[in-house]
Order: C-alpha cells, then structure tokens, then sequence
C-alpha cells in the first residue's frame, strides 16, 4: 500500500435489513483516497453516498470488507476507539443542524480540540486562525441560530480542518444550500485543500459543483461505475 | 460543563421542574427531621424527667406483678456515685404499690418515696403544683388533680396510705395533703403520690430501702446521646455489688423508646414517597432532553466524544440543577426550622396537642435538625436524581451517531 494512501476500501458490502425488507446499499466498493485529494462522489439520490461516507468515516460498519484508516482496520476496532480515531484523525461535514446549538461559533470550533485535551489558549488560537481563513472569525461569539445556512456550512468546514485531520468526509455539504453558496463553499473547501493540503472526500448529487473537484468517482446502485481524474 | 450549563440555560422550563423536584423533598426531609428530634426530645425529656431518668440503679430480682423489688442502699455505694464523673445527677425512690384512701372512698395508687430536695433540680412536678406546696418533708405528699377529684381530696387533708409490696408486706400511714399538681398526663395524675422517701420507708419499715436509684448521666441532652447512656450504664456494672442491675431508660420505658426507634425511619419513608416522585420527575425530564438533543448528541458522537463524555455533560446538568435544588431546599428548611424555634417553638393544633398530653409530652414542639441531617438530606435527594438520570445519560451515550442523526422529534 502506498504511503500517501489515507483511506482505503476493500470490498465494501453494506445491507440494510428491516424484518421484511434486505436493501443492499453498497455491493462491493474498493477506493484509495490519497493525501491531499480533493475528491467527490457523486450519484444519484439512493445510490449509497452517505452509506460509503459513514463507513468510511467509522461512523457505520460494512456488512463484509474492510475500510482502512492509515493503515488501520476500523472492523477491528471497539467502539469508542473508533470514537478516539474520529475525534483525532478524521473531519466530519454533515448536510445540515451539525453544529452544537448551545456553543457559540468559536466553541463549536474549538469542541473537538476540547475533547482531545488540548489547552485552551492554543485551541482557541488555531480555531480563531481558520475562521479568519473562512472570512467568518466575526461570527466567533455568535450562536449557530444568528447565521444563515452558508456561514453555518462554513463554521461545520472550519470545525472539520481545525484539528489537521487526515481527511476531512462531507456528507452533501451543499445539500441545504442555494447554488451560490453551494459553489462558495466547495470553492473554500478546495483552497483549504490548497493552502492547508487538507484532504476532502465529499459526497454530492449537484452536477454544477463537479468541475471543481480534482477527482470524482460515479456511485450508481452501491457501484463505483466510474471514475476520473480532472485538472 | 460549559455544555451543561448552556443546556439548562436552553431548557429552562425543564431545568426549573428538576429544581423543583429536587428542592420540594429535601426541604420535606429535613423539616420532618426537625419534627423528629423535637417529637422525641419532648418524648425523652418527659420521660426521663418524670419517671426514670437515663439508668436506674435497680435490684436485680425480678417480681411477678410489676412491683419493683426493694434492695437496702449498700453502704459505700453512695459514696462511689458521688465521687463517680459519669453521672451529673442521682436520687433515690422508693415506689410502693399502695391504696390510698380517706373517708369511705379509695383508690390504688403508687406511692413514690422521693428526696423533696433534690428531685426538685430535675423533676417538673414541684413546678406542676398548682394547689397548695410541694411536699418539703416526712408526713407531707402532694396528689394529682385527678387523684384529688376522684377522692374529692383538698390541700389539708389527710390521706391514708396502706402500702402492700410482696416483700415488705402491708404497712399503713396518714400524710397530709400539701399540694395539688396538673400532671402532663392522665393516668399519672390518677396514680402518682409523692412523698418524702422517709415517709416511704416507714411504709416498709426498712431504714436505706429504695427500689431504684434514679440517675441521669453526664452530657446526655437527648435521645441521640444514647451511646452515653450505654457507655456509662456499662461503666456502673462494674462498680455496683452483687444483686445490683443497671437498668437503661430503654428497658425502663420500653414503648417510648420503641417509639423513638420507629419514628424516624416512619418519617423517613413517608419522605421516601417525595424522593421517589422527584427522581420520577428528574428521570422525566432527562428522558425528554435525550430525546430533543438526540440529533445534536448524534453530532456529537460522531465528531469523536467518548460515551464516558456524554454522560458526564448529562450528569453535570443533573448534578448542578439537583445540588442547587436540594442543597437551597436543606437550607431552607434547616431556615424554617430555626425561625420557629426563635417564635419559641410549634404549638400543636388542639387534637394532636391533647394526645401528647397524654403521653406526657409538652405539646409545644421544639424543632431541631442536626448538621449531618441537613447534609444527609441534600446528599441523599442528589443521589436520588444521579441515579434517576443514569438511565436517560446511558440511553444518550450509546445511541448510534447514524440513527441519531436521522432522528427527528
């Protein structure tokens, strides 16, 4: 396995069973994400993006296969060292109402610092340095409910690279955004990818965001269908 | 913490509710600990004072018929009390059962052969008189208001006594009348005729008889200074002669003190109810707070919180809501219970105040609660809420941060 690889999938199976219903969500899925890729996944509404991110992200566990994080198999971990492996290695954007709403802004960045114990003053320097790098550090004392659904978007990105994961997965980031702020906030997430080198994986069903991404991988039906690689 | 308190600052309808539900109970507790110790401190107080003291010096021969067996005072034996350090106050009595008598009317009684003197630093009934003097000496005895309606007797008249104890036999005397007393109890003022413990003696016609010697030990202000009575009850053993018992006021007034064994565990468990009613409250109220926060605790989670985490930023909020609550409600209380005190105490309602009467207690009720009770009481309401939130934090940190996060209320 290269060295640069972050994330790599092997077989990936998911089904979902209800008492009378098997859905199979995902029906073999092999990726590398590589250091400093900026990619995405696209597909259809269905065709299995939040399924691949959340086990991707240790958040879900495959039916069969393995994902490894740096070489790790996350299927060999226990539950809350799966929880330690997020907290410090991976960066999570969700599609709406993930920020806390009892933090104001600057707490939400620094949540995740907090719990890998790391001092305050510094938590809160590294956290006020990316709000300035995502032209927000204004809202730092505001509660979530004060911004609109970019800033919050772009709060939930700057809560995500704070920590300098390995990668950062975004579940439709875009999802409850206009098509401007969608594109505003995919154009911040690649500049993070450029300045910082921070990797990003995200999940998308917009077509017009797709020519800004490095990479895009085509999920159809739980299958990787295709795959291409763009300037 | 920082998230907890944000929490309660959120939810302040429900932060209120467990406040309250923490607050109610532990100011109940407390209050009815301070009705407790002032129930049997009335209770220890009258029946200590009135009738057995702490420890009686007794024989240990044991009479069928509930006479008290009579012993001769050994030499030497007033001598080691006096110079003992454990009692701060003895006398001596000699109770006879006896009919009392005067024209053709009579009535069984129990003539108490007390030291006029000394007994008048302990016992209530020289201040109860309220005809006539207390007895001063030999051929004096004061009678109960009731004793005295039933045998229309009158401060001056004299009143035949024929004693008869199984083993001194019959003895008759005539002592005059000196007194009258309002006895905090009925039965007591039928039964009890005070004499001088000489005149006593003459009944029997034995110089040094008494059946007890009556002591009340050194610190002991209460029921809860029973360790002081058994500790110095132990050290007597050791000193009195042969034939000689200790007797504690718990075998001496055996229902009062199995009164105040019940008492406080009664109290305790009606207290129970409302603790158990708050903590079904805290549970409420934690339960719904899971449920609203399931997608932000779903967040959470998955950013990486351990489940330890979770549910410690539940039981902060638990903690600071039900510390607040039962801490003020203990206050509050212990506030109440001293303001009463400083009005100079409860006076029972009407009913309730004629049934203590008749047991002998005061029925102005002095309300006490200790440090320990007040603390108890806080710690034991918080301890009610942690465990009543264990169930809801537990729920929270193992929900599944994919479910949780689709959840909607």
């Amino acid at each position: 396995m290269s060295s640069d690889v972050v994330i790599r999938a092997e077989g990936l199976v998911k089904i979902y069973r209800t008492d009378a219903v098997e859905t199979l969500a995902l029906r073999g899925v092999d990726l590398s994400i590589h250091k400093g890729e900026f990619t995405a996944v696209a597909g259809p509404s269905g065709s299995g993006k939040s399924t691949l991110l959340h086990l991707l992200g240790g958040l879900d566990r495959p039916t069969s296969g393995e994902v490894f994080l740096e070489g790790k198999a996350l299927s060999k971990l226990h539950p809350e060292e799966l929880a330690r492996l997020r907290l410090e290695r991976i960066g999570f954007v969700f599609q709406a109402h993930n920020l806390i709403p009892v933090l104001t802004v600057l707490e939400n960045v620094t949540f995740a610092l907090e719990l890998r114990g790391v001092p305050a003053r510094e938590r809160e320097r590294r956290a006020r340095e990316v709000l300035a790098e995502l032209g927000i550090e204004k809202y730092a004392q505001q509660f979530p409910h004060r911004l609109s659904g970019g800033e919050q978007q772009r709060v939930a990105v700057a809560r995500a690279v704070v920590g300098d994961p390995a990668v950062v997965l975004a579940d439709e980031p875009t999802a409850s955004l206009d098509g401007e702020n969608s594109r505003a906030l995919i154009d911040l997430m690649r500049r993070l990818n450029e300045t910082r080198g921070t990797t990003f994986f995200f999940a998308t069903h917009d077509a017009r965001l797709l020519d800004r991404v490095k990479r895009l991988l085509i999920l159809e039906d739980g299958r990787i269908v295709s795959e291409r690689v763009q300037a | 913490m920082r998230y907890a308190l944000r929490n309660i600052k959120r939810a302040k309808r429900r932060a209120v509710y467990t406040f309250l539900a923490t607050f109610y109970p532990a100011l109940i507790l407390v209050i009815m600990f301070g009705f407790a110790a002032g129930e049997m401190q009335s209770l220890f107080d009258s029946a200590t004072k009135l009738e057995t003291g702490h420890l009686q010096i007794r024989s240990a021969k044991e009479l069928s018929g509930g006479s008290i067996p009579i012993f001769a005072l050994p030499e030497g034996l007033v001598d080691e009390l006096a110079h003992s350090d454990l009692l701060e106050f003895w006398t001596l009595r000699l109770d006879l059962p006896a009919l009392a008598a005067i024209g053709s009317r009579s009535y069984g009684v129990v003539v108490q052969g007390v030291e006029p003197e000394k007994i008048r630093r302990i016992s209530p009934v020289p201040g109860l008189v309220v005809q006539g003097r207390y007895i001063g000496g030999s051929g004096e005895a004061v009678v109960g208001e009731e004793l005295a309606r039933l045998l229309n007797l009158a401060v001056g008249d004299a009143l035949v006594l024929l004693s008869a104890h199984p083993e001194a036999g019959m003895g008759a005397g005539v002592v005059m009348v000196v007194g009258i007393f309002r006895a905090p109890q009925a039965e007591m003022g039928r039964t009890i005729v005070q004499v001088s413990l000489d005149t006593a003696q003459d009944l029997v016609r034995r110089e040094n008889a008494v059946t007890s010697v009556v002591a009340y030990v050194a610190g002991v202000t209460g029921p809860w200074h029973a360790s002081r009575i058994e500790k110095a009850a132990a050290e007597l053993e050791k000193i009195l002669p042969p034939g000689l018992a200790v007797k504690k006021f718990a075998e001496l007034a055996p229902e009062v003190a199995v009164f105040m064994q019940i008492a406080r565990p009664v109290l305790t468990a009606f207290s129970a109810i409302f603790f158990i009613l708050g903590g079904l409250v805290v549970l409420n109220s934690f339960y719904l707070a899971v449920l609203e926060r399931t997608r932000e605790l779903g967040v959470i989670r998955a950013l990486g919180a351990s489940r330890k985490w979770i549910m410690a930023a539940l039981f902060w909020e638990v903690l600071v809501l039900s510390g607040s609550g039962a801490v003020l409600g203990a206050l509050l209380g212990t506030g109440l219970i001293a303001l009463v005190e400083k009005l100079g105490g409860l006076r029972l309602p009407g009913a309730y105040s004629e049934y203590l009467r008749a047991f002998g207690v005061d029925p102005i009720l002095h309300l006490r609660v200790s440090p320990g009770e007040v603390a108890g009481a806080a710690l034991a309401m918080i301890g009610v809420a942690v465990l009543s939130a264990w169930y809801p934090a537990r729920r929270a940190a193992r929900l599944d941060p994919v479910e949780a996060m689709r959840y909607v209320l």
